[in-house]
Formats: C-alpha cells, structure tokens, sequence
C-alpha cells in the first residue's frame, strides 16, 4: 500500500512539475496579486502624514482668525494649503479637488465668537469635493466645529485672564493593541495573507484538471483495474498539492519581504511564532485540496472543473474579505462572510501576523477549515461511491 | 487459470432507457484468443468495464475456474491486465516512468521492477524510446507503449479494447503477431476490435454482440463455415450482360458491385463449369469463395447494415 502511495506521490510531482501553466497559476499569479495589491493600496494603511487630505480656510475680513482656524484643523489626515482668493476661486479649485475642502469663515465671525453675551453666530459654509469620501467629509465637519468652540472658548478665557490646556493628541494616547512594533500593519501586512490564501485555493485547478484528464484518457480505469484503491487515488494527490501550498506560501511571504519592498512598497513584517503560521497555513492547504479533489470527482468536463473551481474561489475571495477588506462591508455581507473558508483562513493569518496571536486565538479558525476539509473529503468518497460508471465506457 | 464465464450479466447507464449489456453469457476458455466483435454501442467496451471493475452495478455473475471473479482478484491482483482504446499513460512522463509508475503501483519494485520494464520494453520493441515523453512519440509507439503497461504484472488474462486502431500496417502487424505470442504462452486474451481480417487472423473463437445481447459464439472455424452453396466471385471485369442474365434465372445471381457477384449453386460441382464460362466471357476470375464465409460476411448477416451510433 505505502509503495502504491509513495509511486503516486512520485508521479503526480513529475506530472505537475512539467506542467508550466499550472505552476504560473499557482505561483506566478498570487505573487502579481501581492505585489500589486500592496502597491496600489499602500496609501490606504499608511500614516497620516504620508496620506493627506488638503484643505484651506477662506476668512473675508479676518487673516488671524483664519489662521487660528487652520493651525486648529490641520493634522490627522488633513493639511493646510494655499487659501483661495475670493469665494468663487476656492468653488473652483474644490470642483477641481485641489484643495478637497475649503472653509469659509462669514464676514463678521470674529467679533461674534470674541461677544462676552451668547449670541445666533452667522454661520460657516463648507466647500467639499464631491469625490471626497463621506466619512472624511463627516470627521472635518466635526473638526470645524471643533475649531469654532475652540475659537470662543479661548477668546473667553483669554478675556477672563486664563489659558486653554493644550488637548489634542497629547491628551489622547493611541494605542493599536497588538502592535509592538509601535507601528501601524501596512498595505503589505494586509494583502500578502489575503492573495496568499487565494493563490492556497486555485490548487483546485490543477488537482481538478489532472484527475479529470486521467479520466479521460482511461488512466483512471486502468488504475482501477489495477485494483488501485480510491481513497489512495486521492491521498495520492494530497501531499503533493499540500508541499505544494506550503511552498507557496513560504514564497509569497518572500514576495512580501523582497518583491514589494524592491518595487517601493513597505517590507512585510514576519512573525516571531513561525509554528503558528505553519499550523495556519496547513489548515489553509488542507481545506483547499479538499476542495479541489471533491471539484475533481464531481465535475465531468475541464469546463466544468474550471468554472465550479475558478469560480467558487473568486465568489469565495470576494465575500471573504480577500478582494475588499472586511470592515469596509455593510452589516449583512460581514455576517455573509462569515461563511467563507477564505474568511477564515484570513482570520487565522491576521491573528498571527497582524495580532500577534496564540495558540488559543488560532484554534478556532483552524479548527473550521479542518472541519471543512474532512467534510469536503468524506463527500468526495461518497460522491464516487455512489456513481455507478467510474470512466466513460461506452 | 479457468475459463473465464460471464452469466446473464446486464447492465443499464444511469438515465438510458435501454440496457447497454442485456443478459450477456459467454465462457471465454482459458488460453487463445478469444476476439469479441460488434458495432459501435454495441456494448463491448462496457462489457470489459464490468469485467474489471469500472462499471459498479451490473447484474449477472462473473466467475474465473470456477471461483467468483472479484475472489480470484483479491487473491491475485496481478491476474488482470488491461489495454484501453485510448492511450493510457502519461503524456508528459517519459516511457520509462510510465513504465515504473504503472509497475510500482501493482506491487513491484526494485530488480523485480526493473527487470519487468526491461522485458516488456523488449517484447514491445520501445527500449530506444524509454527516456522519451510518451506524449512526443508516433501512434504505432503509443499503442506498443500502451501495450508494455498492461504486461507489466504478466497478467494470465489480458484484455485488449482495440489495441491497434490508429497505427500503420507495420505496426499493426508487429502488435498482432505480439499479441499471437502473448497466448501461445498460456495467457487469455480477449481482444475486441472493428478490423474484421484482424480479429479472423489472430482470434481463435469470437463472440458477437449488438445492443447488449451475444448473437453467436464459438469456435471461428465453426462459426465460418458455410452449407448454403453461395459461391462469392470476383472477376477481373464486369459479365456481359448474357452470361449475367443466364446466372440469375439459373443460380440466382446477386450483383455486389465492382465485378463481385454471389452466386446460389446446388451441388459443389458445378463450381468448374461456372469458372470456365466466366474464363471464356473474357471475364478472369481473381477470387473464389465457396463453403466458407469471411468473418465480415457473418459479421453483416448477424447485426444487419444499418448505420449505428
């Protein structure tokens, strides 16, 4: 038996290595998706001072104020530029999205936040580009606002003989748990677990294709007549596609650590518990060759096998939070979401490689995907059980 | 090893509302070759899935001397060998690890291995193309290839589902006269194929099928001779029309075209005066057939001419 076994391994490791296009997809690609995704995304997990929204402040009859309005506003994702001339040059330049936003302080604002007695103050309009996103637009809303009290309050005060404690950032530590590298996870840090676990799943391509071209070539019957056990077939091809996607991802986290950084985007930071990433990325292989192989016994034609496979993995990809992050999904689609094995496997690298996890915080995603794929095992077996014509004999 | 007998065994595809095996009996004697014929669908190919296990649900029995067949197996996996009608091996493999995936994974290995590639690589005649991809290689080596897998365990019963479709002249008759050998040496061999001369030249009984059923077994000499008194000729040119209407009042003279006629004569004697006319008509005779009938005569007779498939 162990012979049959270690001769199957052999063959379907000569077979795929000769197999160009199946290494690029397996390979070539994920790598491309890592790179690219990294770089095209790197501003959206950068710190605020490399990624800013510009705005300016437009006073009619009040340079100081406006000063003080922008030293108030700028910082945290916003930064100051050049204040437009007139009200309807600033209408121009925000149609134009340079600057994003403009705020225009009315004629007569000053004398009215410096008014000892409480009074209807005339009131700010804000300038935005449409294209803005809405939570930017919300969160300098509130700035302005902000800055507005700021404006009377230390007028009072300064009236009243006293000074306003500096707040802001100072007042407020942030602290990204998890986090010892004092830093924030980077573009790279996102996208290399995200393509890696999709790349992990196209083995159903080459798993499928293989099987259904022995099939077809009476490959698959002389192995039966050969009296070949079934469930040896498919162990046959487990342990190659499984070194195959260890090897994988060992790649793609070199991707992370040397393609992205030599292409000007950030160094993937790895982490220090390897044996976790490891558990993780097992879990990851075994739930995705187990995909491949009930794909391989069910599907009929390698149209079939590709759709089912390809597409079942991109529908998967993309409720799983792999193409769009999770937290950017309305409520219904994160709950959707939580069905995808890609979603899980994306738990299990984030807690490593992101959270710095445990043991105990890997369990339960690992524990899913094994599930899943003794699951995806026993209906192939069952499926094949069941079909009474195990190669096309008419 | 016995003979290998299949009873009553039937068999419907999933979905088809015919049966593809209809009750199919046949005792294929151990040793020879035994050669199974019949027209496209008509249930052959099938009939050697079940045989091997390809085919799960078929009814019937399948007994080897005696023994239920799958017994026989588990007591000798290497009985059994199979050529499929395609080529079944690994195209991107060489020959050689071809050859050892397919030796290793019915048990052998080592010198045993090695020594069983090196036979059937000979008796093939593949051993300059070993290191090759079976996939770059000519169809005659491709069927010679296919051939070498299923000597690997040196099966006592071979079954061979048309073996030299596709090949050259040489090369079918290098693979008839190697398959002639293989059952000198005591193996059984059933052979199915759609060359008629194939199967009359090498196939010591045959078995017809169509849609599933047996319409004739036995021995080929049995099966071929013929007592109806038709007399099959083929001349050099076509009867004048006298001499041809003179033949159909008096033997019923049938026209097959292309100077090939059938003849309905009494008595064998009258075989001389008929040749002698012909001869004297300008009309040389080239071919002479009478008492016995060739395999795609019966063949025809047996299944009739429509179109299958």
């Amino acid at each position: 038996m162990m012979r049959c076994l270690l001769a199957l391994w052999e063959k379907e490791w000569l077979v795929l290595s000769r197999d160009v296009h199946g290494l690029a997809v397996l390979f070539l690609m994920p790598a491309v998706f890592i790179v690219v995704m990294s770089l095209a995304l790197s501003d959206a997990f950068k710190d605020d001072a490399a990624r800013q929204t510009e705005f300016a402040v437009l006073a009619v009859d009040d340079a100081p104020l406006a000063r003080r309005f922008a030293q108030g506003l700028s910082g945290d994702g916003f930064r100051e530029s050049s204040a437009p001339a007139s009200e309807a040059e600033a209408r121009q330049g925000v149609r134009s999205g340079r600057p994003s936003l403009v705020l225009v302080l009315p004629r007569g604002l000053g004398r009215a936040l410096a008014a000892p007695a409480g009074g209807p103050a005339p009131a700010l309009t804000l300038l935005a580009d449409p294209a803005l996103p809405s939570l930017l637009l919300a969160t300098f809303q509130q700035r302005a606002l902000g800055a507005a009290l700021e404006q009377r309050v230390s007028t009072l005060l300064e009236q009243a003989g006293a000074g306003l404690p500096e707040l802001k950032r100072a007042a407020l530590n942030v602290e990204v748990l998890g986090q010892s590298r004092a830093q924030r996870p980077s573009s790279v840090q996102q996208n290399v677990p995200a393509w890696l676990i999709f790349g992990m799943f196209f083995v159903v391509l080459p798993i499928a294709s293989l099987f259904i071209v022995e099939r077809r070539d009476g490959t698959l019957a002389r192995l039966v007549a050969q009296q070949v056990p079934f469930p040896l077939l498919l162990l046959g091809k487990l342990a190659p596609f499984f070194v195959v996607n260890l090897v994988q991802a060992a790649l793609m986290l070199l991707a992370g650590r040397i393609l992205v950084p030599w292409f000007g985007g950030e160094t993937l930071a790895l982490p220090e518990r390897w044996d976790l990433l490891a558990a993780v990325a097992a879990s990851t292989s075994l739930a995705a060759i187990a995909w491949g192989l009930l794909v391989a016994v069910c599907a009929r034609t390698l149209e079939q096998a590709t759709v089912i496979g390809g597409v079942g993995n991109i529908l998967a990809a993309a409720i799983g939070g792999i193409m769009v992050p999770r937290f950017v999904m309305p409520q219904a689609m994160q709950t959707l979401s939580d069905f995808s094995p890609m979603a899980w496997a994306l738990d299990g690298f984030h807690a490593v490689l992101l959270r710095e996890g445990t043991a105990a915080t890997i369990t339960g995603p690992c524990a899913k995907l094994l599930a899943l794929a003794a699951a995806l095992l026993a209906l192939a077996l069952l499926v094949h059980s069941r079909r009474r014509v195990l190669h096309s004999a008419q | 090893m016995g003979t290998l007998s299949l009873e009553g065994l039937s068999f419907r595809y999933p979905g088809r509302a015919e049966a593809v095996l209809d009750g199919v009996t046949l005792d294929i004697p151990a040793g020879g070759i035994f050669g199974l014929l019949g027209p496209n669908g008509a249930g052959k190919t099938t009939l050697i899935a079940v045989i091997t296990g390809q085919v799960r649900g078929a009814t019937g029995r399948i007994c080897l001397g005696g023994e239920p067949f799958e017994r026989v197996r588990r007591a000798q996996p290497r009985c059994l060998g199979l050529v499929p009608q395609e080529y079944a091996f690994y195209p991107m493999l060489s020959c050689r690890e071809n050859l050892r995936f397919f030796g290793a994974v019915q048990g052998l290995a080592g010198d045993e291995l090695r020594r069983r590639i090196a036979a059937v690589a000979a008796f093939a005649r593949i051993e300059a193309v070993l290191a090759r991809r079976a996939g770059q290689l000519s169809g005659g080596l491709k069927r010679r290839l296919n051939l070498a897998i299923g000597l690997l365990a040196e099966p006592q019963l071979l079954l061979l589902d048309e073996p030299t479709v596709g090949v050259d002249p040489q090369s079918r008759a290098f693979l008839l006269e190697s398959i002639r050998s293989l059952a000198a040496e005591g193996r059984t061999i059933v052979y199915t194929s759609h060359y008629m001369e194939e199967v009359q030249a090498i196939c010591d009984r045959v078995a017809i099928v169509d849609r599933g059923r047996v319409l004739v077994t036995g021995a080929l000499s049995e099966l071929l001779q013929d007592a109806s008194g038709l007399l099959t000729l083929r001349l050099r040119s076509p009867l004048p029309q006298s001499l041809a209407d003179a033949w159909r009042a008096r033997h019923a003279l049938l026209d097959d075209g292309e100077a090939r006629y059938r003849l309905q004569l009494r008595a064998a004697d009258e075989i001389a005066a008929i040749l002698a006319a012909a001869h004297s008509a300008g009309c040389e005779p080239l071919a002479i057939a009478y008492g016995r009938r060739d395999l795609e005569q019966l063949f025809m007779q047996l299944t009739d001419r429509s179109l299958r498939d």
